[in-house]
């Protein structure tokens, strides 16, 4: 664990200006199997300390590869420098931020750190059991990782915090061939928050989740292309997550509404059907522990969760410390950044619709002609809310029952206007949290929520 | 010897004496000045320190590597054990090969020494000009900056490469905004080694921010039909580069077998007008490569010559796994030659069509087939651009559109790392609500 080399020097930050200091360390395991040859096998650790200064509007920031006294001392100078700089060249001429009460989060425990040897053992004995278990295959990639975020912070206000957040999963890629001999492909990511030898002790567990991918992808290579055009669909809990993430949560971050995102029209506004609910949680959702808890963010404000929508109407905008201020908001912990080079920015922690009361089977037998639309491979979306997802699985509807497998497609639509066509909502939250969100950094995020009985455009044939 | 040199010597020496038959490094140390833009106006500098040791051994055939930032030499004598016990736990592979022929050489790339007060002056000039050519545009971020590193790359047959490079960079999003009207978001980026000029005069800066001011008032597209899809450089980089790189030519595509193309070598897979070269060096790239992954020399190389596929991208692992040569260099500056006709000649052609800047797409399946969103797009009838595009989706094969080729452009987006074209493809589905 990083030892406390910072607190020492919060009596040398500047006065009048909002200084942060950060020590962190980011570890990587992974091992990748592709077609049982071990072809990736790597192990890093990415550490150092950064600082960053607000002064009168304009940030400075500095970082370096080094967690030392000098190392430390360096850094607050380069971010000192840069603010002034900044101030001189285009002084924003704004006030102070409101000062944060100061309290200290300290984290419970370290974490371990498993040999490599842990990770291809473990990984080995998927692959043995996905090359005797699934025999129509035409390739198959087992992927073992882990990523950790070790964080020292300490701000001229607010909260002073030791945080560790790991997680760690097994990616199972498997390819087959339609009967015309074009290979297609599901994938399915296990694991979650945690170091790798406590979420992965026993390989058979997670067996039947790849006999299910496997079953899938049997059907899917005997799939069909979806009709192009607008349809009813189910959206299953983890598109429904994509949706909320990519498609809502982008759009009413507030660095981006500053940008010109439609939420900037919207504020208080009937974005979605009374029945959708919206909220990016800190670490507590539903009564659980999320899937990727944030205790404390990155320029020392404490989590709180942030209702984004709620009963269809738009309620709130996620912020930094500087752009709550500007719309008048409080800031609730989600700036946050990815390694110790990397400044603080607005994130998402775990953002979820809510859960309603319709049983999915019903919600499927409500339907005469469309989709159930159950996982996605990636996803994407503008600033004007139309977003497009890839949807790797899904089946048709035909009335009422479930019918024949897609082939990869792609759903579009414009979020504030296909959530007004949510007219049925799941009672089961499902939650995915194995990717990273891109937006200048990367940044491990969770996201949920139940299935949709909604109106979307589909690409296809 | 420098720094970097006698950490480099070290870690070969120590690994070794842990008992590595093979292994390479590669210490960097980098320096990164950058500006970024919010919303229009300055919010940040950032000045950052960094260094990078990646450490690959084999031992017994096994291998392993390893990634620290830190140059002491406990740390670096911890990642050398560690990266040991990490080959030691894998399997053996035959496949493993590594440059043998001893080499050295010690170059400059680009501007190693940042100009921080003209990046200051070029970065805030973007902004005026945007905003005085282009006034409906809002930047939503820039980031301007000038990185710069100086590395080693040694390897235990005593191959050594030894740059020191740097080069300015900017990379925009922004959208035009009318009052509560906005168009969808573009971004366009540039690598320059110099300064010299206002940088919306460089790559296709100053044509993209004018078509995205021309997108204020896009409309759904009325039922489907099949057309031509003109595909501007960034959604021609999406659709078909994306997926001819990701899953045709190479290595995991090859090695799994699940590359339609593995049969393919020396035959014709696209229209004769069409070649496609990867370039480790030359004048329109501002930081190239010399050397690969594995220590090979990086050298140019064609993908695919007058239509026909000439080799695949290929590392020397993959080429032993496979049985195909190992590709010139894996440098990603990808070069296509300009066609005869100019974009503006393209469109006149055209009867029904649309032109696609950007492509929102799900990941493209391992048969090549696509369907995603036309971002930023135009409907072209009879000839011209009629109207902004809003919710209208394409989706096609990209195999089938190689061979389906319309036009190839004269004009080129060079960025510094890449000379692409705008290309028209025939028989693309595209449908609107």
């Amino acid at each position: 664990m990083l030892d406390d080399i910072l607190s020492v020097r919060k009596s040398a930050f500047d006065s009048g200006s909002h200084t942060e200091l950060r020590g962190q360390l980011n570890r990587s395991r992974r091992v990748t199997l592709l077609s049982g040859n071990v072809v990736g096998n790597a192990r890093s650790d990415v550490s150092g300390v950064s600082a960053r200064v607000y002064k009168n509007g304009t940030y400075g920031f500095s970082s370096m590869a080094d967690y030392t006294p000098e190392a430390v001392q360096k850094v607050l100078k380069a971010a000192s420098d840069n603010a002034a700089f900044m101030d001189r060249h285009v002084p924003a001429g704004k006030p102070a931020l409101p000062a944060l009460k100061h309290d200290v989060y300290k984290t419970r425990k370290g974490i371990n750190d498993p040999a490599q040897k842990v990770y291809i053992d473990f990984s080995k004995a998927l692959d043995a059991y996905v090359s005797e278990h699934c025999p129509e295959l035409i390739s198959r990639v087992v992927v073992a990782t882990e990523d950790s975020m070790e964080k020292l912070l300490v701000t001229s206000d607010g909260m002073d915090s030791h945080t560790i957040l790991p997680r760690s999963y097994c990616y199972v890629f498997l390819t087959a061939q339609t009967p015309d001999g074009q290979p297609v492909e599901l994938f399915k990511a296990f694991g979650g928050e945690g170091t790798f030898d406590v979420n992965f002790t026993d390989p058979s567990v997670w067996y039947g989740e790849i006999d299910k991918l496997y079953e899938h992808l049997m059907r899917k290579r005997e799939g069909v292309y979806a009709d192009a055009g607008l349809k009813t669909v189910i959206l299953g809990g983890m598109m429904t997550g994509m949706l909320s993430h990519e498609a809502v949560g982008h759009t009413v971050e507030a660095d981006l509404v500053l940008g010109g995102s439609v939420a900037g029209h919207c504020l208080n506004q009937q974005v979605a059907s009374e029945k959708v609910t919206l909220t990016d949680f800190a670490n507590t959702a539903f009564g659980k522990r999320c899937p990727l808890p944030v205790f404390v963010d990155d320029e020392g404000t404490k989590a709180q969760d942030v209702p984004l929508i709620e009963n269809g109407i738009l309620t709130g905008y996620m912020n930094s410390r500087e752009s709550a201020l500007h719309f008048g908001m409080e800031p609730r912990g989600n700036a946050r950044a990815w390694q110790f080079s990397d400044e603080p920015l607005i994130r998402m922690r775990n953002t979820s619709v809510h859960p309603g009361t319709d049983k999915l089977e019903d919600m499927i037998a409500s339907i005469d002609d469309g989709y159930y639309l159950i996982d996605s491979g990636n996803g994407q979306a503008d600033t004007t809310g139309e977003f497009m997802f890839g949807v790797t699985m899904g089946y048709e509807i035909k009335n009422g029952k479930l019918g024949r497998a897609l082939l990869d497609t792609t759903i579009s639509g414009v979020a504030f206007e296909m959530l007004k066509t949510v007219d049925m909502v799941g009672d089961t939250v499902v939650w995915s949290s194995s990717g990273f969100c891109g937006k200048k950094q990367p940044m491990p995020v969770g996201m949920g929520g139940p299935a949709l009985r909604c109106k979307v455009m589909i690409g296809g044939r | 010897m420098n720094d970097l040199e006698n950490l480099a010597e070290y870690i070969i020496v120590e690994a070794k004496a842990q008992g590595a038959d093979y292994v390479h490094c590669v210490v960097r140390e980098s320096e990164k000045k950058e500006f970024n833009v919010d919303g229009g106006k300055f919010s940040l500098m950032r000045t950052l320190f960094d260094r990078d040791v990646a450490i690959t051994v084999l031992k017994e055939g096994r291998k392993g590597s390893v990634h620290v930032n830190r140059f002491d030499e406990g740390s670096v004598y911890d990642a050398i054990g560690e990266c040991i016990a990490a080959s030691e736990s894998a399997e053996p592979d035959a496949a493993w090969q590594f440059c043998d022929e001893p080499s050295e050489q010690t170059y400059v790339q680009g501007t190693p020494t940042c100009d921080t007060e003209k990046l200051f002056f070029r970065t805030k000039e973007l902004l005026e000009n945007i905003k005085e050519r282009h006034p409906k545009i809002l930047v939503e971020q820039m980031i301007a900056s000038h990185d710069s590193y100086r590395s080693v790359y040694l390897n235990s047959n005593c191959v050594f490469y030894h740059p020191t490079a740097g080069a300015y960079n900017f990379s925009l999003m922004y959208s035009a905004h009318d009052g509560e009207k906005s168009s969808s978001f573009f971004g366009s980026d540039v690598t320059l080694a110099k300064l010299d000029k206002p940088v919306i005069e460089c790559a296709l800066i100053d044509r993209e921010l004018s078509e995205i001011e021309k997108q204020l008032d896009p409309e759904p597209l009325d039922g489907k039909f099949t057309g031509t899809v003109l595909l501007a450089p960034a959604a021609l980089s999406e659709i078909v580069l994306g997926t001819v790189f990701g899953n045709f030519v190479s290595d995991s595509s090859l090695i799994e077998g699940t590359s339609i193309w593995k049969d393919k070598l020396g035959e014709k897979v696209a229209d004769d007008r069409l070649s496609i070269t990867l370039k480790a060096r030359g004048d329109d790239i501002v930081i190239g490569s010399r050397v690969t992954g594995e220590g090979y020399p990086a050298e140019d190389f064609d993908l695919i010559r007058d239509g026909k596929l000439v080799s695949f991208d290929l590392s020397q692992y993959g080429a032993n796994k496979t049985g195909f040569q190992r590709a010139g260099c894996s440098s990603g500056n990808i070069f296509i030659p300009a066609g005869e006709k100019s974009l503006e000649e393209i469109i006149a052609g055209i009867e029904r069509g649309v032109l696609v800047m950007r492509f929102s797409g799900g990941e493209p399946a391992p048969s090549g087939e696509f369907s995603g969103v036309a971002k930023n797009s135009f409907l072209i009838e009879n000839g011209k651009i009629t109207n902004a595009l809003a919710e209208t989706m394409i989706s096609g094969c990209v195999p089938d559109m190689l061979n389906n080729i319309r036009e190839i452009s004269s004009d080129l987006l060079k960025d510094g790392s890449v000379s692409l074209p705008y290309i028209a493809f025939d028989g693309v589905t595209i449908s609107g609500k």
